[in-house]
């Protein structure tokens, strides 16, 4: 029957834990199972290969310190640059918005008409002649002629 | 900022050159070839370091690694999805030699000159390789390394329980693997 057969007793814990009723029943069980007996022999080898197996460990070699800092390096200097990235991401539509304003403004500063700015050019020019530094206020010469005009329209 | 950049190369020297040991044996349960190792020892110091912020101090540094260690190493054996199965077929005549001189290896005499040991671990790590990155973790621990439960769950974050059927899960996948190759190779 199934349930006498020891290999799930086998497969429960490294047959090193076993207790001594457990090994004496799995060795009582194989005189008389050849297909147990079969999945002793392969438990116990299979635990001696496990163990062949852990006892063999890689140790660091000398250059390993070497290899893993240049990438730890390299590492560093890859994060700098995407910290960059991380501040240009934000504000990149501030600075596109900006740019854009400002070719806005130069277009409008070329394509205005000549004629729309002309007569501004030309004030500013004959008040230079003139000397008039302010537009709103009168020179001397100015003041007088207006109040000899005024005395002259007077009845 | 350089200062603190050449106070980091420092500190990450000062764990790398301490805790390579331990993590060169972590990465050793999994893998056998030196690159891979190597790889796979780098990898850990590097995730370690950059996620130092989230040790919080809790335990020792070493469990903190190990755990990084078994995680990294458990992630790079998924994505090889390297688990051939194994027949008699596959053996070398010194495996072979080997599984035919089962009798005096278990009696402990022959496995122990060392060029028997480098068969007798080729041959557990063809046995190994097809076994899940789990099952393996938790049968080299527990049968090979004498861990306790608790020690593999402490190391995975697995439940005992989960422990338990993975480790008894691995025995079982394995002493079938070297039966039927026994019945072969005799």
């Amino acid at each position: 029957m199934k349930q006498n057969h020891i290999t799930d007793l086998l497969d429960k814990e490294p047959l090193a834990s076993l207790s001594e009723q457990e090994l004496a029943a799995i060795r009582e069980h194989v005189k008389n199972c050849t297909a147990c007996a079969g999945a002793y022999q392969a438990a116990q080898l299979s635990e001696l290969l496990v163990k062949e197996r852990v006892a063999e460990i890689t140790e660091p070699s000398p250059f390993f310190h070497t290899r893993v800092m240049a990438a730890w390096r390299e590492q560093q200097a890859t994060n700098q640059g995407s910290v960059f990235a991380r501040w240009w991401k934000p504000a990149r539509a501030l600075v596109s918005a900006l740019a854009l304003t400002t070719a806005a403004l130069a277009a409008l500063t070329f394509t205005i008409p000549e004629s729309a700015s002309q007569p501004a050019v030309e004030t500013i020019a004959e008040s230079t002649v003139l000397g008039v530094e302010n537009e709103g206020q009168m020179t001397e010469d100015q003041m007088l002629s207006a109040m000899y005009v005024d005395e002259e329209e007077a009845p | 900022m350089q200062k603190a950049s050449a106070q980091d190369d420092a500190a990450f020297a000062e764990i790398v050159s301490r805790y390579s040991p331990r993590v060169f044996r972590v990465a050793s349960r999994f893998f056998r070839q030196r690159s891979l190792v190597e790889e796979a020892a780098q990898e850990v110091f590097l995730k370690a370091f950059t996620q130092l912020e989230s040790f919080e101090g809790r335990g020792a540094l070493e469990g903190w690694l190990t755990r990084i260690a078994t995680n990294t190493c458990l992630n790079m054996i998924r994505a090889s999805k390297r688990r051939p199965e194994m027949t008699a077929a596959d053996l070398n005549e010194e495996q072979m030699d080997w599984l035919g001189h089962k009798q005096s290896m278990l009696a402990g005499e022959e496995h122990r000159s060392t060029e028997n040991r480098v068969v007798a671990a080729d041959l557990a790590e063809r046995l190994l390789e097809t076994l899940s990155a789990e099952d393996r973790l938790a049968v080299t621990m527990i049968d090979g390394e004498g861990a306790s439960v608790k020690e593999v769950a402490n190391t995975t974050g697995w439940s005992e329980s989960k422990v338990k059927v993975r480790a008894f899960r691995a025995r079982k996948r394995l002493r079938e693997a070297m039966d039927k190759l026994l019945k072969r190779a005799g």
